[in-house]
């Protein structure tokens, strides 16, 4: 924490939830977001910690700071930060994952993208969940646009293209079928609305909220068939990234850039940032949670 | 926004008391805390934090509070500033002096909110200044912990009207000063400038104050004036807002007042705005705690 906490060496005592931390944590902290842009904040370094603990076990690093040498000085360090970066973002989805995004969507980003486009007569919408696992996240937009059918989408069409690497993930996403992990953060009331319940504590998606998403197996390095992508007014690509080395994530964001319409807007993973690797992308803010924006073209700076 | 502040505001303005009752040991501590941390002498901040009845109190109920984590709370005054340090210690000062100025019967908003929002925005134009070379750190943190100042003049002298204002901010998701200006008819801006010219806070806290929404026709301190307009839009989307959800989108970047900051503090020119953003976000939790323990249990919203 650098905004509260007193400069190393002032006489001032540090709070107890930063007395805990080894400072090789910090430098963790630091190398895994000049490599990814994933920035693990004072409340999250426990994580930071535990990952490394898990992956010290692995390679029998005796200490912290023996891994920190494995991460930058082994031979085999590009392959071990992989493996830690995947330890940090293991396990992290399930529906209604960011409640800060889908209120950007609904509250700010949906009048602001309805009143624009009625403008340009047309009323459709096209959001694009790249990297999307097992569904989680494409139905949660899908169940977020439903539920403005009777409001702001009025006699609007919209759809959710769903893409990932893995086969496997996509026929589960295509199944729509959640257990009680991932439906942690979904209410009662979009239960009963959108799921039908099964045997045990499983529910699945209905065709009716299905009907509205599209899964595909998509490689987001392959360039030719990135340039089908087209058309998006949002893309969310969260956690996706830390998956490329430089030179490719710089491909595949630039491809998102072509890929939105003029005034769309990209999200990453909540305390995800894009580093430095996109000058067009322009950095804004919604209340709780950051996205990158491609200003319309009167806005200058495109 | 105009300068020009209706007649009655200011008439109404003008019954604050003349001069708040600051204690007397406000200014010669502010001069220790300002002075190069190496040269500070914690002695000397004890001892006149110790003159201070109300101010020792809240140092020792600070140093003792669970978020310091120590077995036994402090005995005495001197172990408090040692454990709280520094920058707490102004921030009890400065807060208990603006709770002592301004006996605020009728909240609109909640108080804790009010001061989570001013002490946020105080260390953001902090954060944002340090390592600027020629910043005024210190002008810049008193800046933003005062921008909001006519937010309390509204509480203290317009609690009816004030209200009413907060009420539709929080019904239609707007920003306060719209709401100030559609049911007021003026916002906190201009009832903040009438008061910070009556007491004669300086020009560039007085420009602070009354252009922080907009940097219009500010003149003299237009580099200060968009750290304040900044800082302030940023802390409203990360937690440290006037308690209610804002609809809309803030872009720093694009925002006119970005290159007149960056104009002056060229260092920022190259910020990693989303790092900034993530590490602020750290400070959020240390600043509620801080405040709730400033204003004790009563007041932990």
């Amino acid at each position: 924490m650098t905004i509260l906490t007193p400069p190393a060496g002032s006489a001032a005592a540090a709070p107890n939830n930063a007395k805990v931390v080894d400072p090789v944590y910090l430098q963790i902290r630091d190398l895994v977001y000049k490599v990814s842009g994933i920035y693990q904040g004072q409340e999250k370094l426990y994580l930071l910690a535990d990952g490394c603990a898990r992956r010290c076990k692995v390679i029998g690093a005796q200490s912290a700071r023996e891994y920190w040498d494995h991460l930058t000085a082994h031979p085999g360090r590009d392959g071990e930060l992989r493996q830690l970066l995947n330890e940090l973002t293991i396990g992290e989805t399930c529906l209604f994952r960011s409640q800060a995004q889908l209120d950007a969507l609904r509250k700010v980003i949906l009048p602001e993208l309805t009143a624009d486009k009625t403008r340009q007569l047309t009323k459709r919408l096209r959001i694009w969940s790249a990297g999307c696992s097992t569904g989680e996240e494409p139905y949660t937009l899908a169940i977020t646009l439903m539920e403005e059918k009777a409001g702001l989408l009025k006699d609007w069409q919209f759809e959710i293209v769903a893409t990932d690497l893995n086969d496997r993930s996509v026929e589960i996403a295509k199944a729509g079928i959640y257990g009680d992990y991932a439906l942690r953060n979904t209410t009662h009331y979009y239960k009963r609305k959108y799921f039908m319940p099964l045997e045990g504590t499983k529910f699945q998606v209905r065709p009716d909220v299905k009907k509205f998403v599209s899964f595909n197996r998509l490689n987001l390095l392959d360039d030719s068939k990135m340039l089908f992508m087209k058309g998006f007014d949002m893309i969310l690509c969260c956690n996706v990234l830390i998956y490329f080395d430089g030179d490719s994530k710089g491909r595949v964001i630039a491809h998102y850039f072509n890929d939105l319409s003029f005034g769309g807007y990209l999200f990453l993973g909540t305390s995800e940032s894009l580093l430095k690797l996109n000058e067009q992308f322009r950095l804004v803010h919604f209340p709780g949670t950051i996205a990158y924006w491609k200003p319309p073209l009167q806005s200058g700076k495109v | 926004m105009s300068t020009a502040i209706s007649p009655n505001v200011r008439e109404r303005v003008s019954r604050i008391e003349a001069t708040p009752a600051i204690p007397a040991v406000l200014l010669p501590l502010l001069k220790i805390l300002r002075m190069p941390a190496d040269q500070v002498e914690m002695e000397a901040v004890a001892r006149l934090v110790s003159y201070d009845h109300a101010i020792a109190a809240q140092c020792l109920r600070m140093a003792g509070s669970p978020i310091f984590g120590l077995s036994r709370p402090p005995k005495s005054i001197h172990a408090a500033v040692m454990v709280l340090g520094l920058h707490r210690i102004e921030s009890i000062l400065l807060t208990s002096c603006m709770g002592l100025a301004f006996p605020v019967k009728s909240w609109s908003i909640d108080p804790g909110v009010f001061w989570r929002h001013s002490l946020g925005c105080a260390m953001v134009c902090r954060r944002f200044s340090e390592g600027v070379a020629g910043a005024d750190v210190e002008r810049a943190y008193a800046a933003g912990l005062l921008h909001d100042l006519g937010i309390l003049v509204n509480c203290l002298v317009f609690p009816g009207e004030f209200a009413v204002a907060v009420k539709r901010a929080r019904q239609y998701q707007m920003p306060l000063d719209e709401a100030e200006r559609t049911t007021m008819g003026f916002t906190h801006c201009e009832s903040g400038q009438a008061l910070a010219e009556q007491w004669g806070l300086g020009d560039s806290i007085v420009e602070v104050v009354t252009h922080h929404h907009d940097l219009g026709e500010c003149v003299k301190s237009r580099g200060l004036v968009a750290l304040v307009h900044l800082s302030d839009l940023l802390c409203r989307m990360r937690g440290l807002d006037y308690g209610y959800y804002e609809r809309h989108k803030v872009d720093l970047l694009g925002d006119p007042a970005w290159k007149v900051l960056v104009a002056e503090y060229k260092q920022l020119e190259n910020i990693d705005l989303a790092r900034f953003t993530f590490e602020l976000d750290e400070a959020v939790g240390e600043i509620r705690d801080l405040v709730s323990t400033i204003l004790g249990p009563a007041a932990q919203a």
